[in-house]
């Protein structure tokens, strides 16, 4: 893996976007991730103790305030803490379009957070009681105001007036909506919108139209449209959503737009969408291997029985960090940005699973991380 | 001693435990609201702030007042917390199961169960 | 009771000695259907517990499968579902309903868990991310329940059994150091008792015959005869009657047993 290792020369001080400062910070934290070498260490550890030991390079002060043999989640929080942390000062000294580019990327986790609220407002529960389960990526200055509303009407007026999600609201969901459907197709309506916003976004900004920025941020949200529209229709089965609903939820790009896309709007099983991806090499390797794996469909791809066969999640993990990976080989793109916070997460996500094999001491299961570096 | 009524309705499970326990339990389908106005829940999520009067009187519901449960789940760290009520909870009915969680594993020897198991052999 | 004997206070008559011949005999049936019931029950509560020995420690190992399978949703989501988990639930998939087996005359309750159809309060979650995981952590949370109600199950039978067998050991030892006992020497005061009588008896009647016999010393042969019949004939009626007592033998089984215990 570590046969890449991007060395940028010098980059050309750029006042304009202010990229090449944060460019250099941005590559240093890809420099600190953690690599193979690091994880066949980590997986050794026989405690939450020896694992924060062995944490204590990349993550230092961060882990200082846990207890001895922290829960799991604690230890998830607190690896957390140092992505926000860093991901703050960067924001901070963003200027210009490359902030704004940043404030896109949290869009995503405020709409989390919003879902977080609804479902809170709906149930009549102390939605202040929930800003400590926001993700704090997707956190905004105005977001305790929203935690005034008593009912969902209020909570959808301030939603649109005080977050930059007013647009994914507009047009696709009224808050009779919110009250009726299910949270799960309010979110991904959202999140359908935020993605093609952010498509275009990034496609027609005058600093980034025709740049690396666009290509490489193209083909990360193009993967990211494909795998939500397949996850969509492969977690549809069995539930109420509908053929016509599910439809609305997919976005309108991709790889797989428009032909798959159809082909998925029209697919009754596992069979259906693997017939939808055929036509893009990596998914049709996907399913080819999830198939193999496990049986005919999700639905025999049931827990406690072989774990080691990689889930078609994981498969779509792995592609994420390859592009993520590949995203640093470019020069002068914000998608170096966008690329560390993904590998930065997948890193979290590793750390916690590794942690959770070591306290269900499961240890056979434990390999079950990703790592491109 | 409990009379056939008191059983034939008795069809929910019931869970006192931390989040994840929690969760987990409800994603089994055990998880239940009974009809309005009352809306009662048949689980209680025990973190930090939750103060022990509050456990002690979701237990007290759970394992006397509700008639429609049959066995009562808890982490075995929070019962723990109102471990002397739980030590003299000897009904049949609703069954009381201590259960490990997440980041307390199971240890038998704390379990009421077990010790009665153990002083009647005298082990 | 007074003495140093511990007996009931019955009058020491015949048909009392009958009365206390059949409570011995109905105390011996009784103790020993309840000592064999007992050593049945016993039998059944040491392989319960045994069971629930074994089922804990197993259940430590299953909730940290189910546990490690939660781990795996909040990867694939990319974050925690509790919340909305909790929020969504609202009838339960999952339920239970009790059956019941005749152990020794004991009815001990088994839970059986069942699922309820077309209702998945959660069916939506992770629909964009993460979905197949839920699925997947929801049969193996399931899979824990089941166990968990098994266990349950021996659970209830242990504290059941716990209790009737305390009840049947306090009959058992009460037939056996008390009512055996103190029936034992009520019999043995009668026996006495009715010994005494039958000494006294006796030897009234031999005054009774000796004062005839000189009183009448003087009276003639036919008299004599008469005389000679007459005492063996008043011989006769005092001679004591074994008495069968018609009210029958108080069975002690009847009145021991209760109905069997029901849950």
């Amino acid at each position: 893996m570590g046969m890449m290792s991007p060395r940028i020369p010098r980059f050309p001080v750029d006042a304009k976007y202010g990229v090449s400062y944060l460019e250099g910070i941005v590559r240093g934290y890809r420099n600190g991730l953690l690599t193979g070498a690091n994880y066949t260490n980590l997986t050794q550890c026989e405690t939450i103790d020896d694992l924060k030991l062995q944490l204590g390079p990349a993550y230092g002060d961060f882990l200082a305030s846990l207890p001895p043999n922290p829960s799991t989640s604690s230890l998830a929080a607190k690896t957390t803490d140092k992505l926000v942390a860093e991901f703050r000062y960067v924001r901070a000294n963003a200027v210009g379009s490359l902030a704004k580019f940043m404030d896109y990327l949290t869009y995503g986790y405020m709409i989390d957070n919003v879902a977080l609220l609804i479902t809170g407002t709906l149930h009549e529960r102390d939605t202040r009681e929930l800003l400590d389960r926001c993700h704090p990526l997707g956190w905004f200055e105005t977001m305790p105001v929203l935690c005034v509303a008593t009912n969902i009407e209020e909570l959808y007026n301030s939603v649109l007036i005080e977050t930059p999600l007013a647009p994914y609201f507009q047009g696709s969901l009224s808050h009779q909506d919110l009250d009726e459907l299910n949270i799960e197709i309010v979110r991904n309506t959202l999140y359908k919108n935020y993605l093609e916003d952010f498509y275009q976004f990034v496609n027609s900004h005058p600093d980034m139209v025709g740049t690396p920025t666009a290509e490489v941020m193209s083909e990360i949200l193009e993967f990211e449209a494909d795998r939500r529209a397949i996850n969509i229709t492969l977690n549809s089965f069995g539930t109420e959503l509908s053929k016509a609903d599910r439809n609305k939820l997919y976005p309108t790009f991709g790889l797989l737009y428009p032909e798959g896309t159809l082909m998925l709007s029209r697919a009754d099983d596992f069979e259906g969408v693997r017939l939808a991806v055929d036509g893009i090499a990596d998914y049709k390797n996907f399913f080819e291997a999830a198939g193999l794996g496990g049986g005919s469909g999700p639905g025999n791809m049931a827990g406690g029985t072989g774990s080691d066969g990689k889930t078609l999640e994981d498969m779509f993990y792995q592609k994420e960090m390859e592009i993520s990976k590949g995203a640093f080989t470019r020069q002068f793109t914000f998608a170096i940005v966008y690329a560390w916070v993904k590998l930065r997460e997948q890193e979290i996500r590793n750390i916690t699973w590794i942690a959770e094999c070591i306290a269900q001491n499961q240890k056979e299961r434990i390999g079950n991380y990703i790592s491109v570096f | 001693m409990a009379s056939q009524a008191d059983y034939k309705d008795r069809q929910f499970l019931a869970v006192i435990g931390d989040e994840d326990s929690v969760t987990g339990l409800l994603l089994a389908g055990i998880g239940h609201v009974t009809a309005p106005p009352d809306s009662q829940k048949n689980f209680l999520v025990v973190d930090a702030k939750t103060d022990n009067a509050t456990i002690e009187a979701v237990f007290e519901q759970f394992t006397t007042e509700r008639k429609d449960i049959g066995i009562v789940l808890i982490n075995q760290h929070i019962a723990d917390r109102i471990r002397h009520r739980v030590d003299t909870y000897t009904a049949a009915f609703p069954a009381l199961l201590e259960i490990p969680s997440k980041d307390h594993p199971y240890d038998p020897e704390k379990d009421s169960v077990l010790r009665r198991v153990r002083r009647l052999f005298g082990e | 009771m007074s003495g140093a004997a511990d007996r009931e206070a019955v009058f020491p008559t015949r048909q009392s000695l009958g009365l206390m011949k059949a409570k011995l005999k109905g105390a011996e049936t009784g103790h020993s259907l309840l000592k064999r019931k007992s050593e049945a029950l016993t039998k059944r509560f040491r392989e319960i517990t045994r069971r629930i020995d074994e089922a804990k420690r197993k259940m430590g190992r299953v909730m940290q499968i189910a546990s490690l399978s939660l781990a795996e949703v909040t990867y694939a989501v990319g974050g925690n579902i509790g919340f909305q988990i909790q929020e969504s639930a609202r009838a339960a998939r999952f339920r239970i309903r009790t059956k019941q087996e005749n152990v020794s005359g004991v009815l001990l309750p088994t839970f059986e868990s069942y699922l309820t159809e077309g209702n998945n309060d959660f069916a939506m979650t992770g629909l964009g991310k993460g979905g197949q995981q839920v699925q997947r952590c929801r049969d193996t949370y399931a899979r824990a329940v089941e166990a968990l109600v098994e266990l349950a199950s021996l659970q209830t039978a242990f504290v059941i059994l716990d209790e009737v067998i305390k009840v049947v050991n306090r009959r058992v030892n009460a037939i056996e150091h008390v009512i055996i006992p103190r029936t034992e020497n009520t019999i043995k005061y009668i026996n006495s008792e009715l010994d005494e009588l039958d000494r006294e008896e006796f030897y009234r009647l031999k005054k009774v015959a000796g004062k005839k016999l000189r009183d009448n010393a003087a009276l003639d042969a036919e008299m004599k005869l008469k005389r000679e019949e007459k005492a063996a004939r008043e011989l006769a009626e005092g001679q004591p009657e074994v008495q069968e007592d018609a009210s029958g033998p108080s069975d002690l089984l009847a009145a021991e047993e209760d109905e069997d215990v029901i849950f």
